[in-house]
């Protein structure tokens, strides 16, 4: 048994040199043999139903629910019935009953943007640039009122807990393009904000194998668990560990030929080493050139943490990584864009740390090429109502009937609205979307036919869509 | 003139089937199609056609979602063609020889499938009901049909098989069957191995793999058997079936901080090797079937296990309680029966016979059971002990003091004390306090308790606004006793006194129910009832020992007939103190009664939390807290009075005289003191489920969520704003045999109990019921389970599925023949687990002859013993105990700490904060039943063991247990340990270069002062990186 070191350090820089970038290493990791475990291995990359038109997809969660009138749903009208009492409307429909207030106008200003000239918040100054790329969805509609069942509902299509998120689903459907990086990453707020309300079960697997489940980038510290050697050992020593490692596994395996599980095992800890040479470079963003940080806004007070995130997400899209989350704000009230008072205050914040690092992603992605087969995606978990919510600052609440959801890039349609709200955007009211559609859209533009991408659980053949969901055919590109 | 074709067909098709000859075999033909379309044609309509033809869309016109409408065909004309079923275009379509070939964009089905659909058109097609229920037509309620209960697993089991068989007799003639042979036995020592960790999941130290070579393997099974780790394993199989968790999930994603002892349960039950059948109907209704055993309660925790919400709004409050009574049925069928009843919560199952009536049927009888959390005594023995030691001596004084009470002398000294001193003896105080009937709330959420001594405490959740009556007893001519020289008047009361007092269980110990302690009487009136009349009493001249200010919280307020405004109330100065009232009446006449009315109504919950009433006769009684003769005790000195003393106003005076009685004392003293040593149980609070305890705290408390609702309806779609008529109780009518029908299991509570309704014990009588209820499939469910973890594969594939969906028995004489051997042996688990593992099938080696893989590489048939990785919580616990670092504790608390080192089914389990280690090695997510694990092999496993800190700890701690000076016996210390075996001569000459190359570059690093590397140092450190290799090896980590 004196077989060549798998881990030599020339080998290993060839993998590094060629691995990243167009080729994609799932071609590579074929060319040596290792897709051969295929049959155990549930992220081979698999195909979808067709070709789809995104290899990948950002989704930026605005998380808390922003305001489609104060953002990018213009009503003149609201601003006309400033001060009016709303005849009829149903107290139970934000979170608090008791604080319900008059129709409020937006306190921003709007202009029109861009070549379409769509009427933009002055909230993004630096997003309103990029309109021609993107599709605004203005006709939204959820089923709770309440952030986690909310959360619940947009990322796995039903308002429980349980659910596969549709990152796992296109996990599950696609397998992963990088054998160095998890297929599916989720960031979160690292200004000590909290998690989104429901927290993991938002990317959860549910019900399917857990390895589809999104891997959650810890804010600080080491993003990944167990991705860095112990401290105590050289990389010469742990390579020492691995062959013996697979020596050992080998005559373990001479004498039970054609156990592909035993073999994938073997194989399992070769992906790991080189995952772990890889992955740590795939986070520091600090190999970034200065003009690329600037763009989006790292370094930056109020935008830095975000621009780090946006910046991260383009390296792992760059990287094959299949579906990144990153949401914006922590958990409720004033740590997310949960702008139940001050909305002024709360939307401005928050727009304040997240406009220039997507307008920055956005503008990367395009010149890098990977807008085309990356679908980004803006939205939350729901939107607020045209009412102010009494506070010594006004507020708004909680508004499931109503939303607005932009995507961009993935074959995606740009710089056209669809749907719209009616004329104080309380409710969706012309081409309504509901949740299951926005994620059989997604799915569409992955490759898959939304009802056939299912699993059998416990006697049921479930889908993301549940008995919906109908394709946003309209902005598609 | 195509369509006029069309038109003449449909015609013919249409004519109604009693106008034509039925042939003979009608009935046969019809049976065998209807149960060939159960089997097969209606899930493959379902899955591949139904969306397009019927469902979502009538593509083509063709609706294949009754059997008329697929008689009538589509545009394309008729579908199928009874007369010759061959030639049915339906058929050409699904052969792809016509155009468009069907089901589109996909492969064709399968040909045995397709050979189905012809088959089934020659018997004419039938449909057992239609697929869809169509708007516009008349809803067909699903029923239950013969040949609904044909399918296998509804079926009762199979008779008891001739001869003398066990498992390897049916084993055995499949293999003979599939032209393949079983594999030899594995050796001693793989056998000795694989059996330590299939049954308590740890492996064998050097001293117990020794022993166990030397006994045989029978002795070993039971040896193993009767070990408590035995639970600990055979426990975490049933908690992913039970979805166990010890948090609600949602959005806090709160503790349930008392639901491990659930986790105990399963353990000590499967320790105890209690009857399956025990097991299954305590974990229903353990509650109403033994209250009285602890054990029986914590099984409770089951229903209760599910996620539920923490943040709810209003309009959320039904809704989730319908998904909480849904979570509740379906992990009850899936677990318990393989059966998907969930399924059926929006509109008939799909595939199996269970109709949406059914499951709603099924839901009610969960309508009133909620998680409670309650003081229980989990060693009632212990403490029935303890009573039995103390009863004697405590009888013994109590009956020295009855007998002295009982002497002659005594009692004349009582009645001489009666004539001489009584009237001088009793201080008869200013306040009378009355006695009281009744005294209820406005709301239901309060309830009013009244003490013998008139007391009246409030509890429950404080409604926003209340009001109390109370209504007294006629109060009795009032006689006063002004002293022993003066001769009683008859007077009326002329004051009332209302004492708020505080209690432990008020926030800040009142006297109010508010979160601050305070209340605010904003209204108070009296009516004087006689008879039949019922007269206002006026009040005037309010006094109080405290009031919070002297304007609109004032005493006076609380009489000033604005019911809402303001009122008495008692902060600033006066909350955790007692406070009294006292106000004048007029115009109350001797003998009536009084009806009092205590309105809150000024701020939310402000409502009196104890409270007692008081009358006066005394011009200027004092306005003071306290005190107070009781009305008995005025009674008694009345007859006294009269001389018409009752035998009750004797005990009542008795009790006076008994304490002038120095002999009387020293024995009543004896009494007390024997009291004060009753052993008391010792309480743990313990989660349950069960109904009529108070709820387990919940954050939409404050928005008023009712937890339960009374009725559970029928819904339309689910939809609890779509609201049919009130659902009963009832089991799945296809798992009620011989006629029988709900009523036959319904056992009804015994008149001294109230508490439950009895709903779920009658679901365990027929759940268990092998006779006529659901029992034979819970006995093949339950032995399915049971090999499914012995073998990595179930006899059925699916255990959460032995519906129309799951995949059909491999071994069907089999699992009948396990089944009814199981309930034979009165459901004994430990019976089941031996005949397994005493099987040759057990036994046999794992070796993979190519020839045997190319015939069933999956060995569904059991020729070989899969090897197979172990499970999350078995390579944790597997390298703790190689390691030395196990700790062996059981049951109690789980915890969250990582670095603890008890076995991993005490990690406590918290929704939003899983155990990273358990995740990647496939722990499934605690949401929904599982019934299997998929054994995944990815490459953060592979990171877990190079590079996590817990791992090098490990290795290190078992470095130092083998630390020799002799490197050799080190390294073969390391396998004995951690394999079981000696290291050949190739991996002893392998280790020893590695830790050769290893020492020798720890030795060349520069010590830092974490490490300061001596020789001795670099080679324990060389020995740990061993040592992390060897747990890393496939060989250890997989069942022999």
């Amino acid at each position: 048994m004196n077989l060549p070191s798998f881990y030599s350090r020339r080998q290993l820089l060839q993998t590094a040199g060629s691995g990243f970038g167009a080729i994609g290493l799932a071609s590579l990791l074929a060319q040596e043999g290792l897709l051969a475990a295929g049959a155990v291995d549930p992220l081979a990359p698999k195909k979808g139903h067709f070709e789809g038109k995104a290899k990948s997809v950002i989704w930026l969660f605005i998380n808390g629910g922003p305001s489609q009138v104060d953002t990018w749903d213009y009503k003149p009208e609201l601003a006309k019935m400033d001060g009016k009492e709303l005849a009829g409307f149903d107290k139970n429909t934000g979170f608090f009953a008791g604080s319900v207030g008059p129709l409020m106008k937006s306190p921003f200003e709007f202009s029109p943007r861009g070549k379409c000239g769509k009427m933009v918040s002055s909230l993004f100054p630096k997003l309103g640039e990029h309109v021609d790329k993107m599709a605004f969805i203005h006709s939204g509609h959820t089923e709770s009122n309440n952030h986690s069942p909310a959360l619940f509902m947009m990322n796995s299509g039903q308002p429980r807990m349980g659910l596969p998120c549709v990152g796992s689903w296109v996990t599950y459907g696609l397998g992963s393009e990088s054998r160095n990086l998890p297929a599916f990453v989720v960031m979160s707020d690292p200004l000590d904000r909290g998690l989104p309300k429901g927290s993991a079960a938002n990317w959860g697997a549910g019900f399917l194998p857990s390895v589809y489940q999104g891997t959650w980038l810890k804010p600080k510290g080491e993003p990944i668990d167990n991705l860095k050697r112990p401290a105590h050992m050289t990389d010469l020593q742990q390579q020492r560990q691995l062959d013996l490692l697979k020596k050992l596994n080998g005559q373990h395996h001479e004498s039970r030929p054609g156990e592909v599980e035993l073999d994938a095992r073997i194989k399992s800890f070769e992906l790991a080493y080189r995952m772990q040479n890889s992955a740590p470079e795939a986070f520091d963003i600090d190999r970034e050139p200065e003009h690329i940080k600037k763009l989006y806004g790292v370094g930056e007070k109020s935008c830095d943490h975000f621009a780090r995130q946006c910046l991260t997400a383009r390296r792992m899209v760059a990287r094959g990584v299949r579906f990144v989350q990153i949401y914006s704000g922590g958990m409720e009230n004033q740590r997310s864009w949960d702008g139940h008072n001050d909305i002024l205050g709360n939307h401005s914040q928050f727009a304040g740390e997240t406009d220039t690092p997507i307008a920055g992603l956005l503008a990367d992605l395009e010149q890098r090429g990977l807008l085309k087969d990356t679908l980004v995606i803006w939205g939350g978990e729901f939107g607020r109502l045209p009412l102010s919510q009494k506070s010594a600052k006004p507020g708004r609440d909680h508004n499931p009937h109503c939303f607005t959801t932009w995507m961009a890039g993935g074959g995606i349609k740009g710089g056209m609205s669809y749907g719209e709200s009616d004329e104080i955007g309380h409710k969706a009211a012309v081409d309504k979307v509901h949740v299951n559609d926005l994620h059989a859209t997604i799915l569409h533009q992955l490759g898959f036919n939304h009802e056939d991408l299912t699993y059998v659980y416990n006697g049921r053949r479930f889908r993301l869509t549940d008995v919906g969901g109908k394709v946003i055919t309209p902005i598609l590109a | 003139m195509h369509r006029l074709t069309v038109h003449l067909l449909l015609v013919f098709a249409a004519l109604p089937a009693a106008s034509q000859t039925l042939p003979a075999d009608h009935a046969e033909r019809m049976k065998a199609g209807t149960a060939l379309f159960q089997k097969t044609i209606r899930p493959a309509l379902v899955s591949s056609c139904l969306k397009c033809h019927g469902d979502e869309k009538i593509r083509a016109g063709l609706d294949l979602s009754s059997r008329e409408l697929l008689l009538k065909g589509g545009e394309s004309g008729l579908a199928i063609d009874l007369a010759s079923p061959g030639d049915s275009f339906l058929l050409g379509l699904l052969r792809h020889e016509e155009e468009p070939a069907m089901p589109p964009k996909q492969d064709k089905l399968a040909a045995d499938l397709i050979a189905d659909f012809e088959r089934w058109i020659s018997l004419g097609a039938p449909y057992d009901k239609p697929l869809l229920e169509k708007a516009g037509a008349a809803p067909v309620e699903m029923q239950i049909t013969e040949s609904d209960r044909e399918f296998w697993s509804y079926q009762p089991l199979a008779g008891e098989p001739a001869g003398q068989v066990d498992i390897d007799h049916f084993i055995q003639a499949k293999l003979k069957e599939k032209k393949l042979t079983p594999n030899p036995p594995a050796d001693a020592h793989a056998k000795v191995r694989r059996a330590y960790l299939d049954l308590i999941g740890l492996p064998p130290t050097v001293e117990q793999l020794k022993a166990g070579l030397a006994m045989s393997h029978k002795d070993l099974v039971d040896k193993l058997l009767e070990s408590p780790h035995y639970g600990e394993r055979w426990a975490r199989h049933w908690l992913d079936a039970a979805r166990f968790a010890e948090s609600h999930g949602f959005e806090q994603d709160y503790d349930r901080q008392f639901a491990y002892h659930y986790r105990d349960f399963v353990i000590k039950a499967l320790n105890a090797n209690m009857p399956w059948d025990q097991f299954i109907k305590w974990q229903l209704a353990g509650d109403e079937i033994a209250p009285e055993d602890p054990l029986a309660m914590m099984a409770t925790g089951f229903l209760g296990a599910g996620v539920f919400p923490t943040q709810l709004t209003e309009k959320e409050f039904e809704s989730a309680r319908y998904d909480e009574l849904d979570d509740m049925a379906a992990t009850t069928g899936t677990a318990m029966l393989g059966l998907t009843i969930g399924c059926a919560r929006c509109h008939d199952h799909k595939f199996d016979p269970i109709p949406v009536k059914d499951y709603y049927q099924f839901l009610s009888l969960f309508t009133t059971t909620i998680r409670s959390e309650i003081d229980l005594d989990l060693d009632p023995v212990n403490y029935q002990n303890q009573l039995q030691k103390w009863k004697p001596a405590h009888d013994k004084v109590i009956a020295e003091l009855s007998e002295y009470e009982a002497r002659p002398d005594v009692i004349a000294a009582f009645d001489n004390w009666l004539a001489t001193s009584a009237k001088t003896a009793i201080k008869s105080d200013a306040w009378v306090v009355s006695e009281i009937l009744e005294a209820t709330s406005s709301e239901k959420a309060t309830q009013l308790t009244v003490s013998a001594d008139g007391f009246v405490l409030a509890s429950g959740k404080a409604p926003a606004r209340e009001v109390y009556t109370v209504k007294t007893a006629p109060i009795p001519p009032f006689n006063r006793v002004k002293s022993s020289t003066q001769q009683g008047t008859m007077e009326a009361f002329r004051f009332l006194r209302i004492e708020a007092l505080t209690h432990e269980t008020m926030p800040q110990k009142g006297p109010g129910r508010a979160g601050n302690g305070n209340f605010a009487l904003s209204h108070l009136e009296v009516f004087a009832t006689q008879g039949a009349e019922r007269k206002p009493v006026k009040l005037t001249s309010a006094k109080a020992t405290h009031e919070q200010n002297k304007g609109g919280l004032s005493v006076a307020s609380a009489i000033d007939g604005d019911p809402k405004g303001t009122g008495w109330a008692v902060d600033s100065g006066g909350i955790g103190k007692d406070q009294a009232a006292v106000f004048e009446m007029s115009g109350v006449v001797p003998g009536a009664a009084l009806e009092i009315k205590l309105t809150f109504g000024n701020n939310a919950q402000h409502s009196l939390g104890h409270f007692r009433v008081s009358f006066s006769s005394e011009n200027d009684p004092p306005v003071v807290v306290g005190g107070g003769t009781s009305a008995r005790m005025q009674a008694a000195l009345a007859a006294l009075e009269t001389g018409s003393l009752l035998p009750e106003h004797r005990k009542l005076l008795f009790s006076i005289f008994a304490k002038t009685d120095p002999e009387w004392l020293k024995r009543n003293q004896a009494v007390q003191t024997s009291l004060n040593q009753k052993p008391t149980p010792q309480t743990e609070k313990v989660q349950v489920s069960s109904e009529g305890f108070p709820p387990t705290k919940h954050h939409a408390d404050g928005r008023g969520f009712p937890h339960f609702y009374p009725k559970t309806h029928h819904l339309n779609r689910g939809d609890v704003n779509q609201k049919k008529e009130v659902a009963e109780s009832g089991f799945l009518r296809v798992l009620m045999r011989n006629g029988k029908t709900t009523g036959d299991w319904v056992k009804n509570p015994p008149p001294t109990w109230s508490r439950t309704s009895y709903r779920r014990l009658s679901l365990a009588n027929w759940i268990s019921d092998v006779e006529n209820g659901a029992g034979h499939l819970l006995a093949r469910v339950a032995v399915n389970r049971i090999w499914y973890h012995h073998f990595g594969r179930g006899i059925v594939a699916t255990p959460n599925d032995f519906g129309l969906q799951g995949t059909l028995p491999s071994h069907p004489e089999l699992l009948d023949f396990l089944a009814r051997r199981f309930i034979a042996s009165g459901w004994d688990v430990k019976q089941l687990h031996r005949d397994i593992l005493l099987s040759e099938t057990w036994q046999q080696s794992s070796s993979a002859a190519p020839e045997k893989v190319m015939i069933d590489p999956e060995n569904q048939w059991f020729w070989r013993f899969t090897p197979r990785r172990l499970e999350a919580e078995n390579i944790r616990d597997s390298i703790l105990a190689v390691s030395g670092q196990l700790d062996s504790k059981l049951f109690g608390p789980g915890t969250l700490d990582l670095s603890q080192r008890r076995r991993s089914i005490y990690f406590k389990v918290k929704r939003s904060q899983l155990v990273p280690m358990m995740q990647i090695f496939d722990q499934p997510e605690p949401l929904a039943s599982q019934g299997g694990r998929p054994s995944t092999t990815i490459a953060p496993q592979a990171l877990f063991f190079m590079n996590n800190n817990q791992v090098v700890d490990w290795a290190r701690s078992l470095a130092t247990k083998v630390n020799t000076a002799d490197e050799e016996t080190a390294i073969r210390e390391i396998y004995l340990r951690t394999l079981g075996r000696e290291p050949d001569s190739a991996e002893m000459s392998e280790t020893r270069a590695f830790l050769a190359a290893q020492s020798a570059t720890y030795s060349h690093q520069p010590s830092t002062p974490n490490h300061q590397l001596s020789t001795d140092n670099s080679r324990q450190l060389a020995l740990a990186d061993l040592c992390q290799v060897i747990f890393s090896l496939n060989e250890f980590v997989y069942l022999p």
